[in-house]
């Protein structure tokens, strides 16, 4: 009895210093950046003005939240598309489809992941500059003309996506990769006896058998996704042209540290943390269910 | 006996791991008896970067008293003017910064700094008319803020020329020494697109309107005007000033002027893809290098009839060092900045425009220099046409610049007429300072 009483005094001593890294860093600044965003403060003002809930009003008024969310939305859903989908696919591709130099694509679009995001960014101005980067003049003889993307609603987005998925790809495929390594051969082996077309093999067998490794992409690349592409369009575009490549992170990072407007920064984060955690828990009512889990 | 061993080790090691979290970070200095400073700058590896560390490296060798180390900010002064309002939030400052002009009121409004007059007095005592005996008044005004006090010494001094390549202008038919008006300018862009293929003209676009202002007070408009009160108002949408923007906002439309980042269009006329480029001198090293064809710069184009007004870009220096002998190592380090020789590396280095005098001329200085680089001419020529680069003033001033930014999108992005958008920018404009 005061053994197993010993034990479970060991087991939390053991979990105290996990737990004093999430106070400090992660319970700590989302308490007082709630805290923060009932305040009109400025960073260096010696006094914070209580505002209650005002920055929350001037933020779901201002014309360009709206904007900015539609902006988000947009880079979940080609990032779903780059960074999740291809992804999946690719790993089928190599696990079912492609017999040799398996470990050289492998470690050839992986290698990307371990170079920093800004130089990957500085890099794809140059790539991509629509008048003389080599993508423009590789396209020039086929009559096709990069547009400005930089400064063209919509456009930007893709292109910081691009840039997005140049980085995440490749870590995304590795861990899908070992998903779908748990899906048993014989299944597959079997259906190929029975002349199953690939397509049914991946939709009905692969992603169903791999779904707890997918689902958990699927949640990063959204979480993830949304971060990254901070850096590209915090070196790149600052969040222009007029906003159009602006996202929920961005605006936060924008009101805070260009605008010094600490209030409407937190008020924006948290908006930004109450629309993931909604996002959450439909995940968890309606995905989740269907989730296959080996073990 | 062997559990109970590795039991203890895990507890061991646990406890270490706590232990290491709960002390505070301390750094050890390796020369105790330096005294250590930091020098904060904008100035990336193409501009002056390089310079910087020469500095900063001579300066560190030739004394044994203080060390300086100097960090670079991106994203320009707006970016390091972020870094240093996030470190003052963790109440620490570096020695010596660099403010842009754009930041004048707004640095001495929310930072304590040291005014240069002060920190000579207080320890430079007998060289106490070092301003004065070289500086031009004009020059030290430019850091002067709008209560009238002496922020900093002028350290960066830039203006916007127009940088042309002449190999393009001849192809396309038109005058290879450039155009002077800015009527010019846009008929020049356009021979080059029918005639080239190429783009015609490029104005810069960072995070800044600096350039812009250029544009439109040269046509009359002013950016600020101070009404009966001596209350400031934003005053740009006038005819004039939308005149101005809509010219460029037409040659991005008709595709002869280029509408995309600041890299991308420097770059687009380096290599021969643009003829003509209008952005800072500080700019000048770096073309200069990289351009394949006959280059040349020419004085910012003026509107016909009208005269010259180019804000003066780059920075001051000042001083934001706490305790005494900090501002002194600050100070030290400041005047080692403007001496002749640290002031002619500093102009090869980067090609800004020397702010002190007796540079441009002395043998130490500037003389073989210029002689050799004719590029620099258009900027020392143009300095009778400086203005400060305006500043909207008080809190609101950063609001009020990321509005001009948003603007400027709207207008050259073809969302929005320029008398549009600047009547209605100019007016949320003056609701922010109405309501400070």
């Amino acid at each position: 009895m005061a053994d197993q009483k010993k034990q479970s005094v060991l087991g939390y001593v053991f979990l105290i210093p996990s737990l004093a890294a999430f106070c400090v860093f992660m319970f700590y600044p989302l308490f007082y950046t709630v805290y923060l965003s009932f305040f009109d403060w400025n960073m260096i003002q010696p006094q914070k003005k209580f505002v209650g809930f005002q920055n929350y009003v001037i933020l779901l008024r201002a014309p360009n939240t709206w904007k900015i969310l539609g902006n988000t939305f947009w880079y979940i859903v080609i990032l779903l598309i780059l960074n999740w989908a291809l992804p999946y696919l690719v790993s089928f591709v190599l696990s079912f489809v492609v017999g040799r130099m398996r470990g050289f694509y492998k470690s050839a679009l992986f290698l990307p992941s371990i170079i920093s995001l800004v130089v990957g960014s500085i890099l794809y101005t140059w790539i991509l500059n629509p008048v003389s980067g080599p993508v423009a003049i590789l396209l020039k003889p086929l009559g096709i003309r990069l547009p400005f993307w930089t400064k063209t609603d919509g456009w930007v987005i893709a292109g910081l996506c691009i840039i997005t998925t140049w980085k995440t790809f490749g870590y995304n495929l590795i861990v899908l990769l070992a998903g779908i390594s748990g899906v048993s051969p014989e299944v597959i082996e079997a259906a190929r006896l029975d002349n199953v077309p690939l397509r049914r093999i991946f939709f009905d067998i692969v992603v169903p058998m791999s779904s707890a490794t997918g689902i958990y992409v699927f949640i990063i690349t959204i979480v993830q996704g949304l971060q990254y592409v901070f850096t590209p369009i915090k070196v790149i575009t600052q969040g222009g042209p007029n906003y159009a490549s602006s996202n929920l992170i961005y605006m936060s990072y924008h009101n805070a540290f260009t605008l010094f407007k600490t209030g409407t920064a937190s008020a924006a984060s948290v908006l930004t943390m109450l629309l993931f955690v909604i996002l959450l828990l439909l995940e968890f009512r309606f995905v989740e269910r269907g989730v296959y889990y080996e073990n | 006996m062997k559990r109970n061993g590795s039991r203890f080790a895990a507890m061991i090691l646990t406890g270490a791991m706590a232990a290491a979290m709960a002390v505070p970070a301390v750094s050890y200095a390796g020369d105790t008896d330096k005294i250590k400073i930091e020098y904060w700058h904008c100035n990336s590896e193409e501009q002056g970067g390089k310079t910087v560390d020469e500095l900063v490296q001579k300066f560190n060798e030739s004394n044994d008293h203080i060390e300086v180390t100097a960090k670079y900010n991106p994203d320009m002064y707006k970016g390091l003017m972020q870094n240093l309002q996030a470190e003052a939030a963790t109440g620490s400052y570096p020695a010596v910064v660099q403010i842009g002009w754009a930041f004048l009121d707004y640095f001495s409004n929310n930072f304590s700094y040291t005014s240069p007059q002060d920190a000579i007095d207080k320890f430079d005592s007998e060289d106490s008319t070092f301003l004065s005996d070289n500086f031009l008044p004009n020059v030290l005004n430019l850091a002067v803020n709008s209560k009238g006090d002496q922020v900093g010494i002028p350290y960066s001094l830039s203006n916007p020329v127009l940088y042309i390549n002449k190999d393009l202008l001849k192809e396309a038919g038109v005058s290879e020494d450039g155009p002077a008006t800015w009527e010019e300018v846009a008929q020049f862009a356009k021979a080059v697109k029918e005639k080239t293929g190429k783009y015609g003209f490029y104005m810069q676009e960072p995070a800044d309107f600096w350039a812009q202002q250029a544009l439109i007070e040269s046509n009359g408009a002013s950016m600020l005007t101070k009404d009966a009160d001596g209350k400031a108002q934003a005053s740009f949408a006038s005819d004039e000033g939308a005149e101005a923007m809509q010219l460029v906002a037409d040659m991005v439309k008709d595709g002869s002027a280029l509408h995309v980042g600041w890299d991308e269009g420097c770059q687009s006329f380096i290599d021969g893809n643009c003829a003509m480029l209008y952005t800072t001198i500080a700019r000048r090293a770096s073309v200069q290098d990289g351009a394949k064809f006959d280059v040349a710069t020419v004085k910012s184009p003026v509107w016909e009839g009208k005269d010259r007004k180019v804000p003066a870009g780059g920075c001051f220096l000042a001083i934001t060092a706490q305790g005494d002998d900090q501002i002194q190592a600050a100070w030290e380090f400041e005047k080692y900045l403007y001496s002749v020789e640290s002031m002619a590396a500093w102009t090869i280095g980067t090609g800004y425009v020397p702010p002190r005098k007796d540079v441009a001329d002395a043998e130490n200085g500037l003389k073989d220099f210029l002689a050799e680089n004719k590029m620099m001419n258009a900027a020392i020529e143009q300095m009778d046409g400086v203005v400060p680069w305006t500043a909207f003033p008080g809190d609101a001033g950063l609001q009020a610049e990321q509005l001009l930014l948003d603007m400027r999108d709207q207008i050259l992005g073809g969302q929005a007429s320029a008398k549009d958008a600047m009547t209605s920018t100019q007016d949320q404009i003056n609701e922010l300072l109405n309501a400070q």
